[in-house]
């Protein structure tokens, strides 16, 4: 019997480990080790942050879930990697450290035949001074990057919200806290839920709400910005983002790295080296994103963590890490097989895979500073690479180790992305939007790097319930009732 | 001189850079949300996506 240890069971954790006890069936072991005893649609977080939905309509218990699917439930962390096992046993494990089932703060050793990461973001506060610290969001800002911190951006926003109808005019500071952060699509998602709730709440008037992000150009969204086809041009998605921002009246400041932030302001350094201030009554800002600091040792005990993760914590894969300017990029530094070079039965998927380089085009301020985003690794591509692993990982051990692994290079992938602008049945609206591929490949498709013919994004009420359809569809099948292997990542 | 205000456009005079963008007019925002319309786009929009869903496997 094989046992597949999985580590994190989010997206692309919960992904594997589901598929790979589907395929192994009895004969072999599956475990994931997870710090939360609920399992979070993330993306509705957004809705969970205005008040439009609770944090129980995007939350489930996994206990249920993972008897269900056969599969060893272990509420821990995995702290770190044995690949070689320790003195005077081969067998390779994971150190776990408890978080609940009644045995918190306690250490195990998971030995393991193969190993999927998919701890995702640490969300890293701490990167920047008064955004937070080691132990998480601070005081000054808000997040909604778990459901728990949605509910916390709730009920501030609330609070804004009486002071406006007491006519106490307020400023929103919506985006990104520093100059490499990712996901500012979610971003992007809150600033326009917020506007569109405050109109509902009758103070739209009374708000002035800006956005600050690391993007070179508003639409970037981490990918270079995408272009599309509409009404017989293609254009960039520069030209439809400053379009939105303009209709609702939600400024900009981009090129922007957030460098400290105190109570009601934030400070940040611009692309041309100016530096600049903007005040606040509410402000969330997404933290940059790095591994969650798994170490590796050896057989001996050594310290043998950059072998298997980068500086920033981030895992190394089979990506073409060589350090090379814009210009020589391609797309075959894009892992294929998320398998780690250092040892073969160790894989990496979702955000915890460090990717070769950036997607946006890379660019600094002449003080130096990095100003861009950082990839984005959205749902579709975690999932994506979470069942593909789970495959190969399935086929060496049924099989044998000579199988040829599956591949899901972001580079030949596209992603479905649906970014809500505001909520209500008939009233709705939401960006819907697909690139393809993700990594803009430009020998395959000169001029724009994607294939303009499933490039594209509209914005309207379809897609508002296409994006609430996909928030009861995927809880629906990552509580794997019937049907749930039919539907796709 | 009669004043005439067309609401959707005034926010161009907000500043230089959104004076530079485009704006939709009240008959694009009207489509945004006319059932009828949103309904086929929701048909197509959905199998615009299943056709990226099903190249990326
Ligand atoms: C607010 C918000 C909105 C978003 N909206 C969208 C959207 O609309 N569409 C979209 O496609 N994407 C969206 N995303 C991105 C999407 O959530 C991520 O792409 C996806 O969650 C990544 O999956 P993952 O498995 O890599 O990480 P996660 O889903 O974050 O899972 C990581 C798991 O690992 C666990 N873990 C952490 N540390 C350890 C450890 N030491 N040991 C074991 N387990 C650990 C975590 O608790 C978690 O369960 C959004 C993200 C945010 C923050």
């Amino acid at each position: 019997m094989a046992r597949l240890v999985v580590l994190g069971g989010g997206v692309s954790g919960h992904t594997a480990a589901t598929f790979a006890a589907k395929w192994l069936g009895s004969a072999h072991e599956v475990v994931v080790v997870t710090p939360n005893s609920q399992w979070n649609w993330i993306p509705s977080n957004i809705w969970v942050g205005v008040g439009d939905m609770s944090k129980q309509d995007v939350v489930f218990d996994l206990a249920p879930v993972y008897r269900k699917g056969n599969i060893t439930y272990k509420q821990a962390k995995a702290v770190s990697l044995n690949p070689e096992g320790k003195e005077g046993a081969d067998t390779p494990f994971v150190t776990i450290e408890y978080t609940g089932q009644g045995k918190e703060g306690q250490t195990e050793e998971v030995t393991y035949d193969y190993v999927i990461n998919a701890t995702g973001p640490k969300l890293n506060f701490a990167a920047t001074p008064g955004l937070g610290d080691a132990n998480g969001l601070g005081e000054y800002t808000v997040s909604v990057c778990t459901a728990d911190h949605a509910v916390h951006a709730s009920h501030e926003l609330d609070r804004c919200i009486e002071k406006m109808q007491k006519g106490e005019r307020q400023k929103f500071l919506i985006g990104t806290g520093h100059g490499m952060c990712t996901c500012q699509g979610a971003a992007f998602e809150y600033a326009f839920n917020i506007e569109s709730k405050l109109r509902k709440a009758g103070v739209r008037e009374m708000a002035d709400i800006k956005w600050i992000s690391n993007e070179a150009f508003l639409g970037d969204f981490g990918m270079g910005g995408l272009h599309m086809k509409v009404n017989g041009y293609v254009v960039s998605s520069k030209l439809f983002a400053e379009s939105l921002y303009t209709e609702r009246n939600v400024d900009w400041i981009i090129g922007a790295h957030v460098n400290k932030v105190e109570k009601g302001k934030a400070h940040y350094e611009l692309l041309d080296g100016t530096m600049g201030e903007e005040e606040f009554d509410f402000a969330m800002l997404i933290p940059p994103f790095a591994g969650v600091g798994l170490k590796a040792y050896g057989k001996d005990g050594s310290d043998i963590t950059d072998q298997l993760f980068a500086p920033n914590g981030l895992m190394k894969v089979d990506a073409d890490y060589t350090p090379k300017p814009y210009s020589e990029w391609t797309a075959s530094d894009w892992p294929r097989t998320y398998q780690s070079p250092a040892y073969k039965n160790i894989f990496a998927v979702g955000i915890a895979f460090n990717p070769p380089h950036l997607i946006s085009k890379p660019a600094k301020s002449p003080n130096g500073t990095p100003i861009n985003p950082t990839p984005p690794r959205t749902g579709m591509p975690a999932g994506i690479t979470g069942k593909a692993v789970a495959h190969s990982v399935c086929d060496l051990i049924t099989k044998g180790e000579g199988v040829q692994l599956h591949e899901a290079s972001m580079a030949e992938m596209g992603a479905a992305c649906v970014a809500s602008a505001g909520r209500g049945l008939l009233t709705g609206t939401a960006a819907a939007m697909t690139v393809y591929p993700v990594v803009p490949d430009f020998d395959r498709f000169p001029g724009t790097g994607r294939d303009t013919d499933y490039t594209f994004g509209e914005i309207g009420l379809a897609g508002h319930w296409i994006k609430q359809v996909l928030h009861y569809l995927f809880i629906y099948k990552a509580k794997l009732k019937t049907g749930w292997t039919l539907i796709p990542e | 001189m009669e004043k005439k205000v067309v609401p959707e456009e005034l926010n161009f005079q907000n500043n230089d850079k959104m004076n530079l963008t485009m704006i939709p007019s009240r008959y694009a925002r009207f489509m945004r949300t006319c059932v009828i319309w949103q309904f086929i786009r929701f048909v197509v929009l959905n199998i615009k996506m299943l056709i990226v869903v099903r190249k990326s496997h």
